[in-house]
C-alpha cells in the first residue's frame, strides 16, 4: 500500500473522532458514599437514594430548594379525607423501551415492604392502606386515615418497572436481581451498566429520557470515603468532581486555579439538645455531688445556655466561615419556618444573671456528648460548645464520638446534653417537628426521636391538628406557630446551619447545589 | 503428623468459637445498627419493625444460637447493609486484597532479605550505614502519611501512576486480576509500596541481625576452610541459618497484612476487604464482622501451621523432633 492509500482512511477517522468527541464525554465523579444495592427500595440512605436517581426516577420530584415538584407524577388532588389522587405523565419510557404507566406505581409501592433492608424505606409508604388504577395514567391512594403530606412522602418513591422486576421482588432476589441488571430498568436519565459494593458504579446515557438528553454519554461514580483521598484524586485529574469537600481543604482550594469550589446551604443544621427528664444522668455540682433536681427543666437555665453561645464565633471561627447563624430546626424558606423568631442574642452577662435567678450562681458540671465523625465540623461545634458554656459557669466536659457509638446510645436515653445534626429531607415540618418535637407517642406514630422527654401539649395539639389539615396555607401556618413555640421552650437549641462544598476541574462544569447535597450528574452541565 | 493436624484444627475450631463470641458480645453491648443506620422519617413501629427482620429483638443467646445452626449449614448468613451472602461479599474483594499483599509483602521479603544480608555481611561500608539509616524511617513514619505523600508526589505532581483505585483487570481461573496488565500494575504500585515500607524495615533488621550472627560461627569458618565460595556460604549456609526467624516474622505479617490492610486501601481506595471489615464495624453490620474475624482465625492459624511444616522441611533437627 503506498502512502496515498492511506491517506483518505487517515482522514475519515480523524474527523469521525473530531465529530464523536463532543458527544462521548465521560463524567467521572468522586463520590464519599454510594449505595448499597441497585435495587432502589432496599435503602433509604443519602448515598442510596443519590445513586438510585441517575438510573430510576421519583413519583414526586424534590427540587434544589427541597420544595415537591412535578415528577413521573404531574399533578396530584386529594379527592376525599382519605383518598389522594396522581396524575401520571405520559410518554414517559423505560430504558427497555416499555411505557411507564399507572401499573409500575402500583407494583413499586407493593414492593416495598417486601424487599427493604434495615433502613427501611417502607416510610416512604407508610401511610398507604391501598392502591387503586383509576386508568393507565391516574391512580388513587387510598390512606390510613388523613395524610396531608403524602406527596412529601413520595419524593423518595422510586418506580421500577412492573415487568423487569417481577421476578425480583423477594428479600432473597432482589439485591442479587438489581445487581446483576435484570431487574434495573429506570425511567431515569442513565443507563446501568455495573456496579460492584463499595466500587464504581458505571452508568451510559439513555436518548430517550423524559427530561431531555444529558451532556454526559458515560457516567462513572467512584466512591473514596477517604476525604483527602478523594481530594488527591481530583488534583490528580482521576476524577472531574468530588463531594464534601471539608473545610480545611476548602481554603487551600480557593487558592488552587486547576479547581473551581462551589459552596451551597446544607439542609443540616445542629441542634443542643437538652435533657427534661426529673432525673438525668450526666449533670452534677461542682464538687461532684448529686444536684436536687434536672437544671435543664428550669426554663431559665435553657435561656442561658442559648445567651451563652456566640453564632457567628461558630461559624467565622470555628466552621471557617462554611455555615450560617441558625435559630430554628429548618432553614428558612422551608414550609413551616417561621420568619418570626429571633435569632438569639450572645450575653454571657445576661447568662450568668439567668443562672443566678435559677439558683446556680455556681455553676454546675455536665458531660456534653456529640457524633465526631459524622458531619462536617459537628466535633469542632462540640468543643466550641463546651468552651463557651464553662465561660458562664456551666463546667462541660465535651465527648466527641463515633457515630457508632453514639447512637444507639442516644436511643438508650444515656445522656443528658447532646448535639447532633438533622437534615430537614423532605423540605417540610411535620418531618422535624413530628419526629422531635412531638411527645413520644407510639400510638400517634409521632415523637419518634424525640430522646429528651420533651413534652408541650400545646406543640401536640398543634401538630397533630396540622398533620390533618389538606389545606397547605392553614396547615403552613399551624406549623409556624408549633415552631415558634418549640423555639420558644429551649428544649432544643439550634445552632448553626452548615454548608457543603463540591470540586470540579477549573471551567469544567456548571450546577447549582442541591440542600439535600445530592450530586445528580443530569443536572451537572458541561460549562459553555 | 496426623496427630499433629488434628490438634491445629482443633485450635483452629477453638479460636474461631471464641471470636464469634467475641464478636457478638461486643456488638450487643455497643448497641442496635438499626439505631445508626434509621432513616429519621421512621416510626416507632418501622423502627421496631426493623429490628424484628434482622432478629435482633431476640435475646443474645438465642440470636447465637441461630449463627451458630446457620453455619453448620454452611451459611454465613447476609450482610445487614448489603443484603448479599456474607461470603460472596468477602469473596469478591478477597483477589483485590490478595494480589496487593502478595504482591508487596513478597517484594519486600526478596528485597529486604537481600540488603539486610549485605548491611551484615559487610556491616562497615556506606551502603550498609544507609540501609540501616533509612530502615529506621520505615518503622517510624506512619502509614497513613507515607500513604498521602505517595499520592501528592507521584500522582498529583508528577502525575505518573494514579492517585487509588484498581486498574484493568483480566480473568483467569474466573477470578478478576489486575496484576497481568500494565494498567493493572500502575494502580498497584504505590499502595504496594506503602505496604511494604514497616515490612521492608523489619525484613533488613532482621536478616542483619541473624547475618551477622552467624558471620561469626564456626559453620562459617569451616565452610571457608573448606574452601567454598563467600557465595556458595551465603547461599547454601547462611540463608537457612537464619530463616527461621524470618520465616515466622513473614508468616505473622502475611496474615496480619491480609486481614487488616486496612489505612492503605483506604487512602488508595483498594476495593479489599481490609476496607470492607472496618466499614463494617462502623455500622455493626455484625454478619460480616463475624464471618470475617471467623476467616481471619482460620487464616492465623493456617498460616501458622503451614509455617511449622516449612521449618520442618528446612531445618532437620526440627523435623525429626516431630516425627519422634
Amino acid at each position: 500500500m503506498t502512502y496515498q492509500n492511506f491517506l483518505a482512511p487517515m482522514a475519515f477517522a480523524l474527523s469521525l473522532t473530531v465529530a464523536g468527541a463532543a458527544s462521548t464525554q465521560t463524567l467521572t465523579m468522586g463520590v464519599r458514599g454510594g449505595p448499597e444495592s441497585i435495587d432502589p427500595h432496599f435503602s433509604a440512605l443519602g448515598p442510596h437514594a443519590e445513586a438510585a436517581k441517575h438510573i430510576f426516577d421519583t413519583l414526586v420530584w424534590s427540587g434544589i430548594d427541597l420544595q415537591i415538584e412535578p415528577g413521573l407524577a404531574t399533578s396530584w388532588k386529594p379527592v376525599d379525607e382519605d383518598t389522594w389522587e396522581f396524575k401520571l405523565r405520559e410518554g414517559v419510557k423505560f430504558h427497555d423501551g416499555s411505557d411507564f404507566n399507572a401499573e409500575d406505581v402500583k407494583f413499586s409501592i407493593e414492593r416495598i415492604p417486601v424487599v427493604t433492608g434495615p433502613t427501611t424505606t417502607a416510610i416512604y409508604v407508610r401511610r398507604v392502606a391501598s392502591v387503586d388504577i383509576i386508568d393507565p395514567h391516574t391512580i388513587h391512594i387510598h390512606t390510613d386515615g388523613q395524610a396531608a403530606t403524602l406527596p412529601n412522602d413520595f419524593i423518595r418513591l422510586f418506580i421500577v418497572s412492573s415487568e423487569a422486576a417481577a421476578d425480583f421482588s423477594t428479600l432473597e432476589t432482589a439485591s442479587a436481581g438489581f445487581n446483576s441488571g435484570a431487574a434495573a430498568i429506570g425511567t431515569g436519565p442513565y443507563k446501568y451498566v455495573s456496579w460492584e459494593p463499595k466500587g464504581d458504579l458505571v452508568l451510559e446515557r439513555f436518548d430517550g429520557y423524559w427530561r431531555g438528553m444529558g451532556d454526559w454519554e458515560k457516567v462513572i461514580r467512584k466512591e473514596i470515603p477517604n476525604d483527602s483521598s478523594r481530594l488527591a484524586a481530583l488534583k490528580a485529574g482521576q476524577v472531574d468532581v468530588i463531594n464534601y469537600v471539608s473545610s480545611v481543604d476548602y481554603l487551600a482550594l480557593a487558592k488552587d486555579t486547576n479547581i473551581d469550589s462551589v459552596k451551597g446551604d446544607s439542609v443540616y443544621i445542629m441542634n443542643l439538645q437538652l435533657d427534661q427528664r426529673e432525673n438525668t444522668p450526666l449533670v452534677r455540682a461542682l464538687d461532684g455531688s448529686d444536684l436536687d433536681e434536672n437544671p435543664f427543666r428550669d426554663l431559665r437555665v435553657r435561656q442561658a445556655i442559648d445567651h451563652a453561645i456566640d453564632r457567628e464565633t461558630m461559624v467565622d471561627i470555628v466552621l471557617e466561615g462554611l455555615g450560617k447563624p441558625a435559630n430554628q430546626m429548618m432553614p428558612p424558606g422551608f414550609f413551616g419556618s417561621s420568619e418570626k423568631i429571633p435569632m438569639p442574642e450572645y450575653s454571657p452577662a445576661k447568662s450568668k444573671k439567668l443562672l443566678a435567678d435559677a439558683g446556680y450562681s455556681e455553676g454546675f458540671e455536665v458531660d456534653l456528648y456529640c457524633t465526631g465523625d459524622r458531619l462536617p465540623g459537628d466535633a469542632a461545634i462540640c468543643q466550641g460548645l463546651g468552651q463557651m458554656l464553662t465561660q458562664v459557669g456551666i463546667r462541660t466536659n465535651v465527648n466527641a464520638i463515633s457515630k457508632t457509638v453514639y447512637f444507639p446510645a442516644q436511643a438508650r436515653l444515656d445522656y443528658s446534653m447532646f448535639m447532633n445534626g438533622w437534615g430537614t429531607l423532605t423540605g417540610e415540618a411535620s418531618y422535624t417537628l413530628g419526629g422531635l418535637a412531638h411527645s413520644n407517642n407510639p400510638e400517634v406514630k409521632l415523637g419518634a426521636y424525640n430522646r429528651i422527654e420533651y413534652e408541650n401539649s400545646d406543640v401536640d395539639r398543634l401538630l397533630q391538628t396540622g398533620a390533618r389539615m389538606m389545606d397547605a396555607t392553614a396547615r403552613r401556618a399551624t406549623y409556624e406557630e408549633a415552631m415558634e413555640k418549640v423555639m420558644e421552650d429551649k428544649a432544643y437549641i439550634s445552632i448553626v446551619q452548615l454548608q457543603t462544598v463540591w470540586g470540579a476541574k477549573a471551567g469544567m462544569l456548571q450546577f447549582t447545589p442541591r440542600f439535600d447535597e445530592d450530586t445528580l450528574a443530569f443536572f451537572m452541565k458541561s460549562a459553555p | 503428623m496426623l496427630g499433629f493436624i488434628i490438634q491445629r484444627f482443633m485450635q483452629a475450631v477453638l479460636v474461631m468459637a471464641v471470636m464469634s463470641v467475641i464478636v457478638f458480645c461486643g456488638v450487643y453491648a455497643i448497641g442496635n445498627p438499626i439505631d445508626i443506620v434509621i432513616p429519621p422519617e421512621a416510626t416507632q413501629e418501622i423502627r421496631m419493625e426493623a429490628i424484628r427482620r434482622l432478629g435482633l429483638d431476640r435475646p443474645l443467646y438465642e440470636q447465637y444460637f441461630i449463627f451458630i445452626s446457620n453455619l453448620l449449614h454452611g451459611d454465613l448468613g447476609r450482610s445487614f447493609v448489603y443484603n448479599l451472602p456474607v461470603l460472596e461479599l468477602i469473596g469478591g474483594r478477597l483477589p483485590a486484597t490478595l494480589e496487593l499483599v502478595l504482591i508487596s509483602v513478597i517484594s519486600a521479603t526478596v528485597l529486604g532479605v537481600s540488603l539486610g544480608i549485605y548491611a551484615g555481611y559487610r556491616p562497615n561500608s556506606w551502603l550498609a550505614k544507609t540501609i540501616m539509616a533509612v530502615s529506621v524511617l520505615g518503622f517510624s513514619v506512619p502509614s497513613f502519611w507515607v500513604g498521602l505523600i505517595l499520592i501528592l508526589v507521584f500522582a498529583v505532581n508528577f502525575g505518573w501512576l494514579p492517585a487509588g483505585g484498581r486498574g484493568e483487570t483480566v480473568k483467569i481461573l474466573g477470578v478478576a486480576w489486575s496484576f497481568p496488565t500494565i494498567n493493572g500494575l500502575s494502580h498497584i504500585a504505590l499502595p504496594a509500596i506503602n505496604l511494604a515500607l514497616f515490612k521492608l524495615a523489619l525484613m533488613i533488621r532482621l536478616a542483619r541481625a541473624g547475618t551477622r550472627e552467624i558471620m561469626l560461627t564456626d559453620t562459617i569458618k569451616f565452610a571457608r576452610a573448606v574452601g567454598l565460595s563467600e557465595g556458595t556460604i551465603l547461599r547454601r549456609h547462611l540463608l537457612k541459618l537464619i530463616s527461621i526467624p524470618i520465616i515466622t516474622v513473614f508468616g505473622l505479617e502475611l496474615g496480619s497484612t491480609l486481614a487488616f490492610a486496612v489505612v492503605t486501601e483506604t487512602i488508595f481506595s483498594w476495593p479489599g476487604v481490609g476496607k470492607l471489615i472496618i466499614d463494617s464495624i462502623g455500622v455493626l453490620d455484625r454478619p460480616v464482622m463475624v464471618a470475617y474475624l471467623i476467616l481471619v482465625a482460620f487464616l492465623f492459624v493456617t498460616i501458622n501451621f503451614v509455617i511449622d511444616l516449612v521449618f520442618a522441611l528446612i531445618d532437620p533437627r526440627v523435623r525429626h523432633g516431630v516425627v519422634a
